[in-house]
């Protein structure tokens, strides 16, 4: 555990890390007014799948705590979550509803994403452990680590990856190695049609 | 007798009671279960409610509320709580938000293919199983993904989640987060308590428990937890009643006192009179313990009342003494008379015996040892002990004119008979019925409190306390097939708004039928792995994934149906023996109704059965009970009033001094009795219970009112015993009549009204008064 997190400080000492009025600046910076709608693909690294899912769609920030995931590729899909509640419609079957509680990744995402559509730094770090790395030429990666002992259960880390105040990509990365990107923005007519983990990351990170 | 004799004597008594007192402590048990003051049923449904009452499903749930914080704070709270009480043994079952999976046991889990639907319509082929996949892997592209990803391996057609549906009350308040909320914002739990909802102490403890586990709680400050209830309601019923009884008793104590000490002038001889009285509640309980293994708390509560009586012994014996004679003999000129009354209010009592009903025999046992005892230590011990010498009441001024004054009272002789025709017309003009059979409507809840049950109840889905739907057959698996036969009718009366939701016993467990056809459309090994290599083909799923899925089922196909006795060790299991009882070789279904609007839909679905399923209305039932209690009752004391004549015939010696004696008493109670009916009063059983002991009373009066001693002396002590003891039961009953309690205010009001009607018509119908 310690040598993790000594390694750990050692690569974001490498990658020069910026102190957290910048990370605060960032965050700000990323800011919408709501709507704010963006375009995303989605691949999904499961371990009980032998090659990963991808979907595609439009994610939207309706305001407060509200999401809505709409599926337009393979199949036509609504997921919308508002008040710790999670619906899920799909054509021709009956609603589907749960509770937030019950799905921790998504409350994390939640969590993430209206923090950085609101721009509410203060939000952010207040569920994550916020670091902030910068790369060249205005490109930079957030990396969320759950406050939360049982959401860290579930899932280990977000990374976001943007340049100037566009978010490109986000990764989050679960416990039990399962990963799933979301390419965001024009980003997101970039999936290829078998992706891989590691040409997902290049494409996140540089191109 | 010498100075020390009576030093030993005192020693001797006092140690006498110290031993049975020690005796008493050791061995009493005190039982709280309000069922033993109720009669032995005698109908199948009312055996049914005396079950019901105590121990039924719906008696056992406690509603709770938590309010007062942010919501993120009350789910935490709420989740916490339940956490707490699931370790807790005092409760069978623990619910604050949507269904739990992990409440059916790991172990039953297989079980899931006979318990679910699913298989009555489809069977486990290729072609099922190919949409049930491609279903799951849209599912792990979704936000749901998480939720099912553990699940997949072994449940690929998600029957839990079928299962988890099915199990999920129908008519539930709002989910947040996973924990339940009402329209108040309030965080509610559903707890169900092993003991029965009517005895208060065991329900005591449990509620206890959850405020401990609330109080426990991190960040409970600030919060605010109600409860509700029948459970709740019977141990607050009982603290207050317990409470107003105790201050009230309190108060009326010290006042006895002054008003013996004044009547006396003497501390030895007040605290000599006490013996009598102690000597008879001791041996009381001695009796009843040493008969009975339980001892009901409210049998010494309404004893301790009844035996007030007999403090009237030593109270005859302390005025009628006079001066310079030897207290034994002037015990020995009472006897007789006191004896009679002994006697009298022995048979009065003795009337409870007969009812049949285990709490008023203890009743009648207590008291009627209580007042033997009583009276012969008053008889052959007290007289030892009291002081040689003492103040003759008799030469006092005040009672000289008092009597002087009761005895130049008009007397004309038309006066009982203008009471008595008052009396009648009072009862037969009185407006509203006549008896009080809702035995609740003797310890009313404050109607916030009610609101508050009905507010949350709604909200909880939580079933009616009122109406029960009884499903009867020769066997549990009768039981079942019968509940599976009257689904779909329910559910059709659900759909028309007849009722919101009926809970079956086949909604948990199916028949054995059922499950055995679902068990014949389970595929073999072989021929469902080959079903489900056929569904895969062309999927992404890794193989080998769905090994756990193939193992259930094959222990689905051979594992013997699942029984509520195997059930029985999971807390829906539990859920399903509380709606299952047997009775002699029937078994009974007990299917609870949530919000019945529509009664004679639901009598209708009964009727057409046939007699298998009936409606059970508890309250029709407790009230059928009350009015056959009454009706014991009243039988018993006809045949009391028949044995109090001819006894007191028989010590008078002279039917024409016994009609002296008796008019009066009956006079008195029938127009107490009048005098309530016209109030708007509603007779119930402890009206009737408090008129028993008003009499016993008056009929003391009587008896010595009619004493013809030629003495005017004697006469004025007799005054005066009697006016302390009328004056010692008005302080205590009236005092009980103030109480906001109203079986208190009950007793408290018709004992006094007794006393006071008792006294003045058997000092105006003394017969010899007027030759004076």
């Amino acid at each position: 555990m310690f040598l993790c997190g000594t390694i750990l400080s050692l690569c974001a000492n490498a990658s020069a890390p910026e102190d957290a009025a910048t990370a605060r600046v960032l965050v700000n910076s990323l800011g919408r007014p709501a709507p704010a709608r963006t375009a995303f693909a989605e691949a999904r690294f499961l371990k009980v799948l032998d090659q990963p899912l991808v979907v595609s769609g439009e994610l939207a920030w309706l305001g407060g705590d509200r999401l809505e995931r709409r599926v337009e590729r393979p199949n036509r899909e609504v997921a919308s979550i508002a008040d710790g509640e999670v619906t899920q419609q799909r054509e021709g079957r009956p609603p589907r509803h749960f509770s937030l509680k019950r799905a921790p990744q998504l409350q994390i995402l939640l969590e993430s994403f209206v923090a950085l559509l609101g721009g509410d730094s203060e939000r952010l770090e207040q569920a994550f452990a916020i670091q902030h790395t910068v790369g060249d030429t205005k490109r930079w990666t957030l990396t969320l680590t759950p406050r939360d002992p049982n959401l860290a259960r579930t899932v280990s880390r977000i990374e976001i990856d943007g340049q100037g105040n566009e978010p490109r990509c986000m990764r989050v990365q679960e416990a039990d190695g399962d990963l799933s990107i979301d390419l965001l923005g024009e980003l997101a007519a970039k999936m290829p049609a078998t992706p891989t983990r590691d040409a997902l990351v290049a494409l996140c990170q540089g191109g | 007798m010498h100075r020390r004799g009576r030093w030993v004597l005192l020693v001797l008594w006092l140690a006498t009671l110290a031993a049975l007192g020690w005796m008493v402590s050791q061995r009493l048990r005190i039982s709280t279960d309000l069922r033993s003051f109720m009669p032995a049923p005698t109908t199948p449904d009312q055996r049914l409610l005396m079950e019901q009452v105590g121990e039924g499903p719906g008696s056992r749930l406690l509603l709770l509320a938590i309010a007062g914080k942010s919501d993120d704070q009350l789910v935490a709270l709420s989740q916490g709580l339940a956490a707490a009480l699931r370790k807790d043994e005092h409760f069978s079952q623990v619910i604050n938000g949507s269904f739990d999976i992990a409440s059916l046991d790991d172990r039953l889990l297989p079980y899931r293919y006979l318990l679910s639907p699913t298989l009555d319509t489809q069977r486990l082929d290729a072609a099922f199983l190919r949409d049930e996949l491609e279903q799951r892997l849209e599912d792990l592209a979704s936000p749901a993904a998480g939720l099912l990803k553990g699940l997949l391996p072994r449940d690929p057609t998600l029957e839990v989640l079928k299962l988890a549906e099915r199990w999920t009350p129908p008519k539930s308040p709002d989910v947040r987060n996973g924990v339940w909320f009402s329209a108040q914002n309030e965080a509610l739990l559903l707890v169900q308590t092993h003991a029965p909802g009517f005895d208060p102490d065991a329900q005591a403890i449990a509620i206890d428990g959850i405020r401990r586990a609330f109080d426990a709680l991190p960040d409970h400050q600030g919060a605010a937890l109600t409860l509700s209830g029948p459970g709740y309601f019977s141990v607050l019923v009982n603290a207050q009643t317990r409470g107003q009884a105790e201050w009230i008793g309190r108060i009326s104590t010290v006042g006895f006192i002054v008003l013996l000490l004044l009547a006396y002038r003497s501390v030895s001889s007040l605290l000599l009179s006490a013996l009598p009285i102690a000597s008879a509640a001791l041996a009381g309980i001695a009796v009843l313990v040493w008969l009975f293994p339980q001892v009901h708390g409210i049998t010494l509560a309404f004893g301790f009342t009844l035996l007030g009586v007999a403090q009237e012994y030593p109270i005859r014996v302390l005025s009628h003494r006079r001066a310079g004679e030897d207290a034994v003999q002037s015990v020995r000129d009472l006897w007789p008379l006191l004896l009679t009354a002994i006697a009298s209010a022995c048979i009065a009592y003795a009337a409870f015996y007969a009812s049949g009903v285990n709490g008023l025999r203890q009743l009648a046992v207590f008291t009627v040892t209580g007042l033997l005892v009583a009276g012969f230590s008053t008889r052959y011990l007290l007289p030892y002990l009291l002081p040689a010498r003492v103040r003759d009441v008799a030469d006092m001024p005040w009672l000289i004119a008092a009597r002087r004054y009761a005895d130049a009272l008009p007397r004309p002789r038309w006066i009982p008979w203008v009471v008595a025709l008052a009396t009648v017309l009072m009862l037969a003009l009185a407006q509203g019925p006549f008896w009080q059979n809702d035995l609740a409507a003797l310890t009313p809840l404050p109607r916030d409190l009610l609101q508050r049950d009905a507010r949350l109840r709604e909200a909880l889905g939580a079933p009616d306390v009122r109406y029960l739907l009884i499903l009867q057959s020769s066997s549990e698996q009768g039981v079942l097939a019968l509940s599976e036969r009257i689904e779909p009718a329910l559910d059709a009366l659900v759909a028309r708004h007849a009722v919101d939701a009926v809970e079956l016993p086949s909604r948990y467990l199916p028949s054995d039928a059922v499950q055995r056809a679902r068990q014949q459309k389970l595929p073999d090994r072989p021929l469902l792995q080959q079903a489900l290599n056929e569904a895969l083909r062309g999927m992404p799923f890794q193989p080998g994934l769905f090994a756990p899925f193939v193992d259930d089922v094959q222990k689905a196909r051979a594992w013997p149906p699942l029984t509520p006795a195997r059930f029985a060790a999971s807390p829906l299991g539990q859920r399903l023996s509380a709606m299952l009882v047997q009775r002699d070789d029937q078994w009974l279904g007990l299917a609870t109704l949530s919000g019945l609007h529509d009664v004679t839909a639901l009598q209708a679905l009964a009727q057409a059965s046939g007699g298998a399923v009936r409606l059970l209305d508890l309250k029709d039932a407790a009230e059928s009970l009350v009015v056959d209690y009454r009706a014991r009752i009243l039988h018993a004391l006809l045949a009391a009033t028949v044995l109090l004549v001819l006894v007191i015939t028989l010590a008078l010696r002279s039917v024409r001094r016994a009609w002296h004696v008796l008019a009066p008493m009956t006079l008195a109670t029938f127009l107490v009795l009048a005098v309530e009916r016209v109030a708007g009063v509603e007779i119930s059983l402890f009206h009737l219970v408090a008129l028993i002991l008003a009499a016993g009373l008056g009929l003391h009066y009587a008896l010595f009112f009619e004493r013809d001693t030629g003495d005017a002396a004697e006469q004025r002590r007799t005054l005066h015993a009697t006016l302390v003891c009328v004056l010692s039961a008005l302080l205590v009953f009236g005092m009980l009549a103030w109480s906001s309690i109203p079986v208190l205010r009950a007793i408290g009001l018709t004992v006094s009204l007794g006393v006071a009607f008792h006294f003045c018509l058997s000092i105006m119908m003394a017969p010899h008064a007027r030759q004076d």
